[in-house]
């Protein structure tokens, strides 16, 4: 698969490994792909991201998925979700963090000896690069670019999508400003 | 034991996609929490076998999950 990626494609998937290795983190994520896609420049998901005025909006989208790596990953649908249930993600963010130290549900996850050799992907991040396939098959596209990759995650339900929602760039958003696609029902 | 049955019930007379989405992000909350427990455990010197039997779990099943060096 990773053949039919364009240069900017194979720099997003590159970058969201290095973004988990300076994190840490065990595994590659989907947010360190948001994380590489933000880092772009001069590729077609640097100009969708531009074109929807995400361009200023850099830190706050950094800042918005470090919230929800303290929260464990979750999602605010996750966190309604399960308040609906009486459980209140905040109050056991909190009392975690009072006991073990600050942001330690982000670490989660964390190996701490990984230091060399190849960091896998999750499922959700796997998932995410077969996506992106289907995304540039769906637009009759022969490589797939890294505006696949950006319009692949915001149809995945999860942190990235809710982030990149908050700040204007939805699957609608990225479709219209590339492929001029929905500007009636925009209009 | 009551309480986690009492979320189970209340998760199933819901909209199942609302439904099953907590059971999922409870169970990813879950998977947070028991790393934070195990590795703080670890720190203050439990053995595998201690922290398989509070968990209720064979001791190859915590040392599988954690047990990286």
């Amino acid at each position: 698969m990773f053949e039919r990626f364009t240069k900017d494609a194979r720099a997003v998937v590159i970058g969201a490994i290095e973004h988990a290795e300076r994190a840490g983190e065990e595994r590659v994520d989907e947010p360190h792909v948001l994380l590489a896609l933000l880092d772009r420049e001069g590729s077609r998901a640097a100009f969708a991201l531009a074109a929807l005025g995400l361009t200023g909006q850099r830190e706050a989208v950094v800042r918005d998925l470090a919230e929800a790596r303290r929260r464990g990953g979750l999602s605010r649908a996750d966190t309604d979700a399960l308040a609906g249930l009486g459980v209140d993600v905040a109050e056991i963010v909190s009392r975690i963090e009072e006991a073990h130290g600050e942001g330690v549900l982000a670490a989660g996850r964390q190996g701490g000896a990984r230091r060399s050799g190849r960091r896998p992907f999750t499922r959700g991040a796997k998932d995410l690069l077969t996506m992106s396939l289907r995304t540039a098959l769906a637009h009759d596209d022969r490589h797939i670019g890294d505006e696949h990759l950006l319009l692949a995650l915001t149809a995945r339900p999860g942190v990235p999508a809710e982030v990149l929602a908050d700040h204007g760039v939805t699957h609608e958003s990225i479709e219209r400003v590339l492929w001029g696609k929905g500007e009636t029902k925009a209009g | 034991m009551t309480e986690a049955t009492d979320l189970a019930e209340r998760a199933g007379d819901r909209d199942p996609r609302i439904g099953l989405r907590a059971v999922s992000a409870l169970r990813r909350l879950l998977e947070q929490l028991e790393a934070v427990q195990v590795r703080s455990a670890r720190n203050q010197g439990w053995s595998w076998q201690e922290i398989a039997a509070e968990l209720g779990v064979s001791r190859q099943a915590v040392h599988k999950k954690y047990g990286r060096q």
